[in-house]
């Protein structure tokens, strides 16, 4: 540990209390996290399903990516719009530590836009610009996926590497050792797992809705292909979380243990929400629509439960560096309740426009 | 200042205007494009045209590819390069405006669903609906303006800020309204000569109608920003408008990028009138690209101006360009700078070199390189500078190099004085020994006049704009630090000089 190598905090102080701050973190970083799944998950699976296929257009997998592709063109564009409020919510608790890991990474971190950059428009391609069939259609899926999984890497290097301050001297020297940590890669499979297994369960629910309206045999092979990817990745994700904690350092592990009920709270309730998630799973041969939603629903509650666990594990990373300072706060309450308002009317908008969208269809002369 | 230091090959000050100058160009179209599509989408529906609407149509989809993707996606990266090559400075804005930066999170929500949705419901609802969407679209990306203007516009005019700490003070600073304007004038032109491309995809007789009705917008969005560009101008602190402005600017190429910008404009104009006004018929895609850059360039011109006049600060009267904070130069002088960045201290040891090494990167390296971008080597006297100073043979250049190393220490003085002043050019071959004590007393010299520009923002209240006028280097950081480092930045300074510098026709660098 290199105690001086920690930037003072900011001098001007923080426009409100932290408490404000970590709950605005947590909650914009679940929504994010909703897209990201989709954006990352979706893009993995449909480039495997793609290639499984083998290019035959009619296949249900390839179907299922073109799908997915269709979903990503908008769930990429959301994930970085939602990225940015938990970006800026960290930035201000948290600015100390992350500006310090970005710098130490350098080109690794600035990469993380060219990936993006180069991931999103591969992704049009093959939407927009590929034919239905054929090797150049798979080659710009697969290039998608690759970049959107550089990405994922490169988050969790700056998220270890910001949380280990003892960690800095070294980086600064070789910014790849943070790919040596022992819970780099499987803090990264356990993000890579939940991807898939979340982006699964939405091209399976989505599959059967579309049933209901036509082509039942190849929704219904796209629900049966999507739900086998849910159930493995879940099976995997468990053995992953365990394999996780095990390797997280003793101070981390030991105030997971002994946290209290602010801790235990989430843990618990994301751990019994995947082994709920694996019997349902296991016990569904044929997936059907009210079952499915169900597992959705409980799907998206571990993964709230593990977004508050995530946030607490980073608190107890810094827990011997954060003790050290005070954060100063000048609460300026006008301002965030103008954002309160703004926010509420602002999705509010949203969503009276897409009601007005959904209930005001068109065809032919009369539409736009 | 207590953050580690990144140094991309490049510099990153050029880093980050290759990203900036990009998103700003496509985010402006992003916001004017949303205002000329709804308008265009209007027109057609009203007019019964369906040509306008294909307008729309095809310009939603460059606006779906350049804003939702690129725009998005360099947005976060001004982010990510300027929390690299100044971390301090990024802080500082987000712990004073991060429930601005908050709302406009609200206002990008609205806008990037609006975009998304507004592509894809093409022939699938009502027109009524659909134009409810272009418009709802619009509103989301000119609030996102209004809002980040606020920010950029307090980095350089912070105004009553720097007195009360306030929110409002700040967001609402001298340069915020000649700011709006200037910028609703550019998101015009913006939008028009990107939608130009969409418009040459028209049938044939429709194109001249299509063409008129963008020059129009075009002319009227660049008449727009000159207006808001002299407001903003006449706006500006003395001391920075001294810096590219009057007679004798402080900084030539300031004063040469805002010629460039203004003559850009007037371009942009003229084209507007002549090829889309006056012969629409004659518009092909390679006077597109014409058109284009030339919008680009006054646009490119201005953010590089604005980032420029900013100098020495990052936020003016609070932060310098290298991350160190006005209040910080006593502590600094007192302390040592080492002191307050353990990232240099750590790197530093115990050699005198090594330690002026690490002053140099903490205090210098935001802005000059050792030898890429503002490189030291160009910026430290050699004996090729005095031989020149000193030979009669070569006036010219004797001009030059007094202009360019001597002028802001000697005043009052010429360049046929100072050559006067030296020994002559066998002099020098003959013994480089007391020529290289010359060299070094001129650099200690110049850190001595950084230094002591430190008193004078030391002294000032802390609470308004520091006057500027009667300091050696205005556009300069003061130096900070205990004369044990400043003694040591000599040192390193002295070193990247190497032996070749003191002798005079060894190309001296």
């Amino acid at each position: 540990m290199l105690p001086n190598l920690i930037p003072a905090p900011d001098a001007i102080p923080m426009p409100g209390p932290a408490w404000l701050f970590q709950f605005l973190l947590v909650f914009t970083f679940f929504l994010h996290l909703i897209f990201v799944n989709l954006a990352l998950g979706g893009t993995l699976l449909a480039a495997v399903a793609r290639v499984a296929s083998g290019g035959r257009a009619h296949d249900p997998r390839s179907v299922l990516a073109s799908r997915m592709v269709a979903i990503n063109g908008y769930g990429v564009s959301l994930a970085i719009t939602t990225g940015v409020a938990p970006l800026l919510f960290m930035q201000v608790l948290y600015g100390q530590y992350f500006y310090t890991a970005t710098i130490l990474l350098g080109w690794i971190w600035f990469g993380l836009l060219v990936a993006l950059m180069i991931g999103y428009y591969a992704l049009y391609l093959y939407k927009f610009r590929s034919a239905p069939e054929g090797a150049p259609a798979t080659l710009w899926l697969v290039l998608s996926a690759l970049m959107f999984l550089a990405v994922a890497m490169v988050q969790v290097m700056v998220s270890l590497l910001h949380a280990q301050p003892g960690r800095w001297a070294a980086a600064m020297e070789r910014p790849w050792v943070m790919l040596a940590d022992p819970t780099f890669f499987p803090r990264l499979a356990h993000f890579v797992l939940a991807a898939v297994g979340f982006s699964a369960l939405v091209v399976c629910w989505w599959a059967l809705r579309q049933a209901r309206r036509g082509g039942a045999a190849v929704e219904t092979g796209i629900a049966a292909y999507a739900w086998k990817w849910v159930m493995w990745a879940i099976v995997l994700q468990i053995a992953d979380g365990a394999l996780l904690m095990s390797l997280s350092p003793h101070g981390v592990l030991s105030g997971l243990m002994r946290g209290g009920a602010a801790v235990h709270l989430p843990l618990t309730l994301g751990i019994v929400a995947g082994l709920v998630l694996l019997v349902l799973l296991v016990r569904v041969r044929t997936p059907a629509p009210g079952r499915v939603t169900a597992v959705l629903l409980l799907y998206l509650a571990s993964m709230a439960a593990m977004t508050v666990t995530r946030h607490q594990v980073r608190a107890l990373y810094l827990r011997e560096a954060t003790a050290r300072f005070q954060l100063p706060q000048a609460p300026e309450w006008g301002i965030f309740l103008l954002f309160a308002v703004l926010l509420a009317a602002g999705l509010a908008t949203v969503a009276w426009m897409v009601h007005r969208v959904l209930t005001s269809p068109a065809a032919g002369e009369d539409a736009a | 200042m207590d953050y580690p230091v990144w140094n991309p090959v490049m510099g990153g000050g050029v880093l980050m205007a290759l990203v900036a100058v990009t998103h700003v160009i496509v985010s402006h179209f992003a916001v004017g494009g949303g205002l000329l599509i709804a308008v265009a989408e209007t027109v057609g529906v009203r007019r019964r045209d369906p040509e306008y609407r294909e307008l729309a149509r095809r310009s939603s989809l460059v606006l779906i590819l350049f804003s939702t993707v690129f725009g998005a996606i360099s947005g976060v990266g001004i982010w990510v390069t300027a929390g690299l090559i100044a971390p301090a400075a990024i802080s500082a804005l987000i712990h004073t405006y991060v429930w601005a930066w908050a709302v406009e999170w609200v206002f990008f929500i609205l806008e990037i669903v609006a975009a998304l949705v507004y592509y894809t419901t093409w022939d699938r609802i009502s027109k009524g609906a659909h134009l409810l969407v272009g418009w709802l679209y619009f509103v989301g990306a000119y609030g996102s303006l209004v809002v980040i203007n606020g920010i950029i516009a307090f980095m350089l005019t912070p105004g009553k800020w720097l007195e009360t700490h306030r929110f409002w003070d700040g967001f609402f600073n001298p340069t915020y309204w000649p700011g709006v304007v200037l910028r609703s004038g550019i998101v015009l032109m913006m939008a028009a000569v990107f939608m130009v491309f969409p418009a040459l995809k028209a049938r044939a007789g429709a194109r001249p109608r299509l063409l008129r009705f963008l020059g129009w917008w075009l002319a009227a969005g660049t008449l727009l920003a000159y207006g808001g560009f002299r407001w903003w101008e006449a706006n500006l602190l003395p001391t920075t408008r001294r810096l590219f402005l009057g007679a004798s600017p402080l900084l030539p190429k300031l004063a040469a990028t805002r010629h460039f910008t203004l003559w850009s404009m007037a371009a942009t104009l003229a084209l507007a009138l002549v090829l889309l006004l006056g012969l629409p018929r004659r518009m092909r895609a390679a006077l597109a690209v014409i058109v284009a850059l030339a919008a680009f360039s006054s646009f490119a011109g201005f953010e590089r101006l604005r980032e420029g006049v900013r100098k020495p600060f990052l936020i003016q009267g609070y932060m310098f360009a290298n991350g160190l904070r006005v209040g910080q130069i006593s502590e600094a002088n007192e302390r040592g700078v080492l002191a307050l960045s353990g990232w240099a201290a750590h790197r530093a040891g115990e050699d005198p070199v090594s330690v002026g090494r690490q002053v140099f990167v903490t205090e210098c390296s935001a802005c000059h390189t050792v030898d890429g971008y503002q490189a030291m080597g160009r910026v430290l006297p050699t004996a090729d500078d005095l031989a020149a100073l000193v030979t009669a043979a070569r006036p010219t250049d004797a001009r030059k190099v007094f202009a360019a190393q001597c002028v802001r220490c000697h005043r009052d003085s010429s360049a046929s004085e100072m050559a006067e002043s030296l020994p002559t050019a066998q002099e020098m071959r003959d013994d480089p020994e007391s020529i290289q004590d010359l060299l070094a007393g001129m650099v200690e010299g110049t850190l001595d006049q950084l230094h002591e520009m430190g008193d004078v923002y030391v002294q000032a209240s802390g609470t308004q704009p520091v006057d500027t006028t009667a300091m050696s280097h205005p556009y300069m950081p003061p130096l900070a630090g205990t004369p044990a480092e400043m003694e040591a930045l000599a040192a390193y300074l002295e070193g990247l000089q190497g032996p070749a510098a003191f002798e005079p026709g060894n190309g001296g660098r």
